[in-house]
């Protein structure tokens, strides 16, 4: 095991998973990554799952000087040095991963946020969609199961889709009564798996506002979802970059404001 | 004298028994803010915390014993306006009149989160009528019909026309239960025309002569049925010598709030100074006594700061507030994530500023009632803002929302955009509920993450200034 006097690393306890990222700031790179899903003990969660990162990555956990947590649920992680927001942490993964980019579109389980980015990776104003699970991965989970079909598989299931079915954008509950008639209608599961990813779409859209500036980067867990990116960049009218690391942003960030922190 | 600090219910209760044995002089209405909780059922107290001067206590308790006040008054004999929607002008003009005392029914919209929903307000309004797609104002019709909280008022004074429609439905609604309101119009103010005849209004808005007029003949006609409701007509020199009294409030307060706020850091909480200016809108049904309970507080707050003893570091980030928060702990938890007030509009900018005292006082107050930022245009409310947000040297901007009121859908839209437009700050909207427990960890986010954004400006704009 190798030891450095430079390791941070960031805890993104989100609602669905928690993510680690194990970072090395001298050489700016990233040394490990792991996830898990959410459960009950939090702290007990992240402190195993930074361990194990730790270990596959061949660093002593000793060695981690600096922690921050970040995510709904970072006020949880007891061991961290500190917590910041997702808007910060995300926007600073984003940053170090592509500093082009100026609107991080981040589509997690819980919520949607959309972020604008000053040249130079500084916030300059966000948005976050949080009152309704309309906008984020629970939609998609939701669906999933209306459609007995895996989560991972839901996003290749629209990709078949020959006319999108529309469904509403503004309420989860209302749109599972309009998939279940839409089902007993006989509309194929392609059409409605791709009128789900539309109508996510266009509420992360109407978040973003009528001006969005280019390049776009599609973040959060949801960015892996084929078929997503496709209908986020017709709601925005705008190319959209996929992140490197979609589920690690926050993590990231997290791990790089850690060490930046004295 | 004890460091400023914040103190929840139960250790105010070991606190106030030092300040007892140190020699406290009260007010009749003073005592313990446990009491409110096993007296009125204000559970939500206990989740709050309040600055433990004496002057804070004399706030709170003179806010809490409002009703208990309203009842005395009515048996004393004394005369009850109830100035519903209206924003500090028919107050003035009620207090003008001996033994009239003016209270703002509105209020009781602030009962349901005190209480967290324990006295079912807002589930008797909905069975009357009113359900939950309007703003938590519906309280109100609930808490006349139940008579369990203020008594009822001799008379009722609404404003209608540029109002918000909740209010004016909740009103209306009110008045079908046998509630017999007297109605006043306010016109929505506008833009003179070229050529136009116009007045300047307090604050600094212009509205054409004729609006003006059109808002003083309406007062006009409220202040007859005050006069006839006191058996004493109202006249120009009452008017004036209530106008004089209560710019005297208006005062007290400007310097409040010009102290507090422009301190290197807060002297008095965020909260206690959303209550402190509620005041100036309906003196809490007590236009002396909430003179005092003010000139406490000042004092209070200028030997903080000339002890330079504070309750926020300095560097708490300064953040200007729209609209009030309907759960009262958004105030203390700001505070806690490193915020502070240095600017606020709750809604009633237009009853801070002092009525002109050299115009005729019924022209005077109809300037007054017509600078209200909710009659004018938001783009009008925005540029205020945004002048207040200079003035005040402001870091962030929260706008606070309340669910199913409707002042204006895109109202907190157009602000933001002034601000970030014009000013280059970050801001955020906020919808709060009554009682946001559910929301809690989502507001957190998002009001943190602003604070976050602010810092990091901050930094900035030092990195640009060393390099110039």
């Amino acid at each position: 095991m190798t030891s450095r006097t430079t390791i941070s690393a960031g805890i993104d306890a989100g609602s669905r998973s928690t993510k680690v990222v194990v970072f090395d700031a001298e050489h700016s790179r990233i040394l490990g990554r792991g996830l898990v899903d959410q459960g009950i003990e939090q702290d007990r969660l992240a402190a195993r799952l930074l361990e194990q990162t730790c270990d596959d990555a061949q660093v002593a956990r000793a060695g981690v000087t600096k922690i921050v947590a970040t995510g709904y649920g970072r006020n949880a992680v007891k061991f961290a040095d500190t917590t910041i927001t997702e808007i910060t942490c995300h926007a600073r993964g984003v940053f170090h991963l592509d500093p082009e980019v100026r609107t991080v579109i981040e589509i997690g389980g819980q919520d949607s946020k959309c972020i604008s980015l000053e040249l130079g990776g500084r916030v300059r104003d966000f948005g976050m969609n949080d009152r309704c699970a309309a906008g984020s991965g629970r939609f998609l989970e939701m669906v999933a199961t209306r459609l007995g079909v895996d989560l991972a598989a839901l996003g290749e299931l629209g990709r078949a889709s020959k006319k999108a079915a529309l469904i509403s954008s503004m309420c989860v509950v209302f749109a599972e009564t309009e998939i279940i008639g839409l089902l007993a209608e006989g509309v194929p599961p392609p059409d409605i798996a791709a009128g789900v990813q539309n109508a996510i779409a266009s509420r992360v859209a109407a978040l973003v506002g009528r001006a969005v500036t280019p390049p776009v980067c599609f973040t959060g867990g949801v960015a892996l979802q084929p078929g997503m990116v496709r209908a986020l960049e017709a709601a925005l009218q705008s190319p959209v970059r996929v992140s490197a690391l979609p589920q690690y942003t926050g993590a990231l960030g997290a791990a790089i404001l850690a060490a930046e922190r004295r | 004298m004890s460091a400023p600090q914040k103190l929840t219910v139960s250790e105010w209760d070991g606190h106030y028994a030092e300040l007892r044995r140190a020699g406290l002089r009260e007010p009749a209405y003073g005592g313990s803010l446990s009491r409110h909780i096993a007296q009125e059922g204000d559970v939500r107290l206990q989740q709050l915390r309040f600055d433990n001067s004496a002057a804070a206590l004399r706030l709170w308790n003179f806010l809490l014993t409002e009703n208990q006040r309203l009842h005395e008054a009515r048996r004393d004999g004394d005369k009850i306006v109830g100035a519903m929607k209206d924003l500090g002008t028919v107050p003035v003009m009620a207090y003008s009149l001996p033994r009239v005392r003016a209270f703002y029914p509105d209020g009781a919209w602030w009962t349901p989160c005190l209480m967290e929903c324990s006295d079912g307000l807002l589930q008797q309004a909905e069975a009357l009528g009113i359900d939950g797609s309007f703003c938590p104002v519906r309280a109100m019709v609930a808490a006349f019909q139940n008579g369990e909280h203020f008594p009822r008022p001799d008379l009722l004074v609404c404003s209608a026309g540029s109002v918000c429609d909740d209010f004016s439905a909740i009103a209306q609604r009110l008045e079908r239960l046998g509630h017999p309101v007297v109605w006043w119009e306010m016109p929505r103010r506008r833009e003179p025309d070229p050529g136009e005849p116009a007045c300047v209004l307090p604050g600094g808005a212009v509205a054409p002569s004729i609006q003006v007029e059109c808002v003083r003949e309406e007062l006009q006609q409220v202040a007859v049925r005050l006069g006839e409701l006191a058996g004493h007509a109202l006249d120009d020199r009452l008017l004036s010598d209530g106008i004089r009294q209560a710019n005297r409030v208006r005062r007290v307060l400007g310097r409040l709030r010009a102290l507090v706020y422009g301190a290197e850091a807060a002297p008095l909480p965020a909260l206690e100074m959303l209550v402190a200016e509620m005041l100036a809108i309906h003196f809490c049904s007590d236009r002396e006594e909430s003179l005092e309970v003010l000139r406490g507080l000042l004092a209070e707050a200028g030997a903080r700061v000339r002890r330079r003893e504070f309750l926020t570091t300095a560097d708490a980030v300064r953040v200007f507030w729209v609209n009030p928060v309907a759960d009262l702990r958004m105030m203390n938890l700001l505070e806690d994530w490193g915020g502070r007030i240095c600017g606020s509009d709750y809604m009633f900018a237009h009853a801070l500023d002092l009525i002109p005292g050299e115009l005729p006082p019924l022209e005077a107050l109809a300037r007054t009632a017509l600078a209200d930022p909710m009659v004018g245009s938001t783009q009008d409310r925005a540029r205020r803002v945004v002048n207040d947000c200079g003035a005040h040297r402001a870091e962030a901007v929260v706008v606070c929302r309340i669910p199913g009121a409707s002042h204006c859908a895109r109202e907190g839209e157009v602000i933001r955009e002034w601000v970030r437009t014009r000013l280059g700050l970050p801001s955020i909207e906020l919808e709060i509920p009554p009682v946001c427990d559910a929301m809690l960890p989502t507001l957190g986010s998002r009001l943190q993450a602003l604070l976050e954004t602010a810092r990091e400006n901050r930094k900035w704009a030092g990195r640009t200034t060393e390099h110039k």
